[in-house]
């Protein structure tokens, strides 16, 4: 599903973000990208959703290569991902289905089938209940399950990741890798970049560890 | 697709209204600057309008010496005839130079009772084409038939003509020189307003991207609303300028002689109207662009 090839990747001179890291994800796996802050986890997931080029080096998603592909083709790449940060990027200016709605618009998805599918994914996370609410009334488990719900409307391929636990409390960070867990289970691939080694562990999944930009060390 | 016009023309109008001060600041911008570009282009039309109706009724006189004879008459007419600068001729005779004459002093006929013998000579009125109306064709034209035989003199009043024509050919060039320097200033106005608007959905417009949105989905609402503004600007400035028009050529009876020619044309064209407000979109849609392009690399 996600093939890296010898990626670097060099800000300006000689900030050297990713170092020859090669990773193949399959279809279907959930993979943890683990590493303290600084160490690459967000360039490397940035080099997924193309919101930049490597250096140098090959980058393949669902057999399409990033590096060759036209930046008209890009908005149809992100459709086959959905992407989920440590801040949420949630629009308080809308209510939560509206958070969710605004994707039905972009893709151009018909208004009966979007609402239906903005019903479906609350309750999968469990908030529709909260659904005419302003994102900033919710807690911040709650809010990272709505932007996970968002991330999820195109029904991706791929599930990015950035930190999504970091701004929460560990209960509700369990929570919220339950929900990633769950999602993977109904055959969603999920690479989740995290410093907090200890959900990781707890979740017996592949990890792949950063350092300074290199993979240094892999579980299992 | 209706879907998606509504989320263009929605967006676009409520980026307007949040512009508030901003959004009216760049339409009175552009209606200023369509103003001036309106009331420069007004002149330099009824100027041309002016300049056409006299060259249409332009007329070279050639006055011919007492002593003609018929036949050097008949002779001269064939010849002038013949010269390709020669539309048509007429001929007045002494006697209808001074029946004219008569007619146009009116009441004031006691002053020609002294004169005695007719003073007026007889003459050729020629109609020039078009083509050879500008002063050194008109020139050469006059020294020819300078030389005809039985010609005393040549008389044209060509030089204001000219003077007019120039006026506003220099009118136009001015014109578009601030006309270009205006229009350049408004798109940097709408490029700011439209800037704003534009960081005050960064927020959305990074999800918007995120979730695979493409770049004219994106761009769309802004130029749309670029486009309004700069629509708006023109369709003030057009109110502006005909209110302006009607109220100068009715009350003004200075300007009345060189508006009169245009006033039954009415104002503007309406082509030239719709090329106006066609023109402030496009420099809303170029300022708007302008703003966009630079927020979204990819």
């Amino acid at each position: 599903m996600i093939q890296m090839y010898h990626v670097y990747k060099t800000y300006g001179k000689d900030l050297e973000a990713l170092v020859d890291v090669s990773l193949h994800v399959q279809k279907g796996e959930f993979v943890f990208l683990a590493g303290s802050s600084g160490a690459g986890k967000s360039t490397l997931l940035r080099l997924i959703f193309r919101d930049e080029l490597p250096t140098s080096g090959q980058i393949l998603v669902n057999g399409r290569n990033l590096v060759r592909m036209k930046p008209r083709a890009v908005p149809h790449l992100r459709r086959m991902l959905g992407i989920v940060f440590q801040d949420f990027k949630l629009l308080r200016d809308r209510t939560v289905e509206d958070n969710l709605a605004l994707v039905t618009r972009v893709v151009g998805m018909p208004g009966p089938e979007g609402r239906r599918r903005v019903a479906q994914l609350l309750k999968l996370v469990g908030l529709s209940h909260k659904a005419n609410m302003p994102p900033y009334k919710l807690s911040g488990g709650e809010q990272q399950r709505v932007a996970i719900a968002r991330g999820l409307m195109n029904d991706p391929l791929i599930l990015l990741a950035d930190e999504p636990t970091g701004n929460l409390d560990p209960e509700l960070a369990v929570d919220v890798t339950r929900l990633l867990l769950e999602i993977n289970s109904r055959g969603t691939t999920v690479l989740v970049a995290t410093h907090d080694l200890k959900l990781a562990e707890e979740a017996g999944r592949r990890t792949v560890f950063l350092k300074k930009g290199r993979i240094v060390e892999e579980w299992p | 697709m209706r879907e998606k016009l509504k989320h263009i023309f929605a967006h676009a109008l409520m980026n307007l209204v949040r512009a508030g001060w901003g959004g009216l600041a760049s339409i009175a911008t552009i209606g200023t600057s369509f103003l001036i570009i309106g009331i420069f282009l007004l002149l330099v039309l009824q100027l041309n309008a002016l300049v056409a109706k006299w060259r249409e009724q332009f007329r070279l006189s050639v006055f011919l010496e007492d002593r003609i004879t018929q036949t050097q008459l008949e002779i001269l007419e064939k010849r002038i005839q013949n010269e390709a600068a020669v539309k048509s001729i007429a001929f007045t005779s002494k006697e209808e130079a001074l029946a004219n004459f008569r007619r146009e002093l009116k009441d004031q006929e006691s002053l020609l009772e002294g004169l005695g013998d007719n003073p007026l000579p007889a003459s050729f009125q020629l109609k020039i084409r078009e083509g050879y109306q500008s002063p050194d064709a008109l020139r050469r034209l006059s020294a020819f038939l300078a030389r005809l035989e039985g010609v005393e003199d040549i008389q044209y009043g060509q030089e204001w003509i000219e003077r007019i024509s120039n006026a506003a050919h220099i009118m136009k060039a001015l014109g578009i020189i601030i006309g270009s320097i205006l229009t350049l200033g408004s798109a940097l106005i709408v490029s700011n307003t439209i800037r704003l608007a534009v960081y005050a959905r960064a927020g959305e417009i990074e999800i918007m991207r995120l979730v695979g949105a493409t770049k004219a989905y994106i761009r769309a609402p802004f130029l749309v609303e670029g486009m309004l503004q700069g629509s708006l600007g023109a369709l003030l400035a057009l109110g502006v300028l005909f209110a302006a028009y009607r109220y100068i050529a009715a009350t003004s009876g200075l300007a009345s002689p060189l508006f009169s020619i245009a006033t039954d044309r009415g104002f503007l064209e309406p082509s030239m109207m719709a090329a106006l407000v066609g023109g402030g979109a496009l420099i809303g849609a170029i300022g708007s662009s302008l703003s966009v392009s630079r927020f979204l690399k990819t």
